[in-house]
């Protein structure tokens, strides 16, 4: 919506700056009115979900367009005003169902009209029957939305990695607490390796694009080529000259460099779409939530985080699923005790079984 | 005096050689006979079934192939025991190291998001052709200032009308007007 809103204003306003204003005011206008949104699922054993939706919003305004996560009319939805940790006046919408399985929540991710309706998303249940234990298996998917992307994890270290997919309120704590400094000059390093990894995925985009729309058209083979092997050159380019990136594509001068003069005058119409379709894939219409799953048994696994009470939590950032599948896994046990007793009495008579041939043996010996 | 005590003793002695002499006078002594038999049979018998069920349940330890097969199911049963218990109690000590102060959940759009539409916007007249726009990080930061000192007066307002009662109640009683003319859910 968001983007939709911005092309519309590129279309429709001539002055340059009174476009960037509206267009930023436009996404500020709609950050106001996203409401702070936690999903949280728990996860019964038979596969079903208690699927709760709390969304806090400084007015009573939860339009559907602006929701993070779908649900409708069959949900139990209350409505609060309360006070925050701040002092300040909220609303809270808060909406909670008992869904049947995952099926469900899917059906209800594939016909979202919501803010998020543009991305992928999917939840998994798994059972598994061990015996001594059964294992459950719970996932929250969103698939990655661009194709030719490179994982994060080529730019960033274990450390930033993890920096990287921390909830804001951790690494802000860490930036306004002891060692601000330190944390700041970190945070400063991995926006930079960001930087390079956004304009990286960009180009990479925009070659797998450009490769897809030339198609099987003659001579292009070589071009394709020497566009992957100079794919690091275009990045170092275009890290270069971003200020002045604008007028090296629109003079052709970045396109006749690496397809060559007669290429770049013939594919142009090419080469913008997939420019296009790859600006189109990284700016991502989303707006941010956070997942919390409460399983049953014994929590024995996951890449959320946890906290004291044993809840997990996944914030849901854009940027981790630009070029990779995001999945926000927990897995957990519950003992099954009657598969305990029929062990301990099967060893019981094996063991006594044994030891009465022993004796016997020996009686007879 | 001595010789009567002599006396009595003798016919003492003789009395009970009498009685150890003589046999019980019993009535119908076979049939006796036949019911302590027949008790000392059914003790046997009831020792025998038992060990009869005993025998036939732990008959298996005398088939070799058998008495191996479930020796062998016991120590992989022991086995698949102690290495999911261990790799569970593993998994649980890892968890408990990851155990983080989540804090409040305050959700806001994350750094990362904003510097991503920064990198796109210094990119966007490329990405978007039909418009000649240009933004330099400066001057986002400009209307990213002016956008958080609009939150500070905006704070501020609240903060004006949560001092005057009923100032408040106005504006709670128009914004629950507001609400129920505009909520769609």
């Amino acid at each position: 919506m968001r983007k939709g809103i911005k092309n519309l204003i590129f279309k429709k306003m001539k002055n340059r700056k009174l476009r960037l204003i509206i267009s930023v005011a436009l996404v500020m206008a709609a950050s106001c009115n996203d409401p702070e949104t936690v999903v949280t699922n728990i996860v019964h054993r038979d596969g079903s979900v208690t699927r709760r939706v709390e969304m806090k919003n400084a007015e009573n305004k939860f339009e559907v367009s602006n929701l993070q996560v779908p649900f409708d009319s069959t949900w139990i939805v209350k409505d609060s005003l309360e006070i925050n940790e701040n002092g300040d006046t909220i609303w809270v919408k808060r909406a909670e169902k008992l869904i049947a399985d995952v099926d469900e929540i899917n059906s209800y991710y594939t016909t979202d009209s919501g803010a998020n309706k543009g991305i992928s998303r999917r939840a998994e249940f798994r059972k598994k029957f061990k015996w001594f234990n059964t294992e459950y298996n719970f996932s929250e998917i969103i698939e990655k939305k661009m194709l030719y992307g490179y994982p994060v994890s080529d730019f960033l270290n274990k450390e930033e990695l993890q920096w990287f997919y921390s909830p804001d309120n951790l690494n802000e704590e860490k930036i306004n607490g002891a060692d601000s400094l330190k944390f700041r000059a970190f945070n400063d390093t991995v926006d930079k390796k960001l930087e390079k990894w956004y304009i990286k995925n960009i180009v990479s985009e925009w070659i797998g694009e450009f490769t897809a729309l030339t198609g099987e058209k003659a001579n292009m083979d070589m071009v394709r080529e020497t566009l992957k092997q100079r794919e690091n050159e275009f990045v170092a380019i275009v890290v270069k000259n971003i200020e002045h990136f604008d007028s090296l594509w629109s003079n052709g001068a970045m396109l006749r460099e690496f397809i060559g003069e007669a290429n770049a005058l013939k594919y142009k119409t090419e080469a913008d779409s997939a420019a296009n379709v790859a600006a189109d894939r990284f700016w991502i219409s989303y707006k941010p939530y956070k997942v919390r799953t409460v399983m049953p048994g014994k929590l024995t696994g996951t890449n959320g985080f946890i906290d004291s009470a044993g809840s997990l939590l996944w914030p849901v950032d854009s940027d981790f699923f630009l070029t990779e599948q995001y999945k926000m896994q927990a897995e957990s046990k519950i003992p099954n005790i009657w598969a305990w007793i029929v062990s301990g009495l099967f060893l019981l008579f094996v063991v006594t079984g044994v030891i009465l041939k022993k004796r016997k043996g020996c009686l007879e010996s | 005096m001595k010789m009567t005590e002599g006396n009595d003793r003798y016919k003492y002695n003789k009395m009970m050689e009498i009685l150890r002499n003589s046999k019980p006078d019993l009535i119908q002594p076979e049939e006796i006979e036949n019911e302590v038999i027949r008790k000392i049979r059914n003790e046997d018998q009831k020792t025998g079934m038992v060990s009869d069920f005993i025998e036939s349940l732990f008959s298996w330890v005398y088939v070799g192939w058998v008495r191996r097969s479930l020796v062998g199911a016991a120590v992989v049963l022991v086995a698949v025991f102690i290495y999911q218990q261990g790799y569970i109690l593993k998994q649980v000590r890892n968890i408990n190291e990851r155990v983080v102060n989540i804090g409040n959940e305050q959700v806001s759009v994350p750094p990362s998001d904003f510097a991503r539409r920064l990198t796109l916007y210094k990119m966007s007249t490329k990405l978007a052709p039909a418009g000649e726009i240009r933004v330099s990080e400066k001057q986002l930061e400009e209307l990213l200032n002016s956008y958080d000192e609009l939150l500070v007066k905006y704070k501020d307002l609240i903060r004006i009308i949560e001092e005057d009662p009923a100032l408040k109640q106005y504006i709670e009683n128009k914004l629950n007007e507001e609400g129920n003319k505009k909520s769609d859910i």
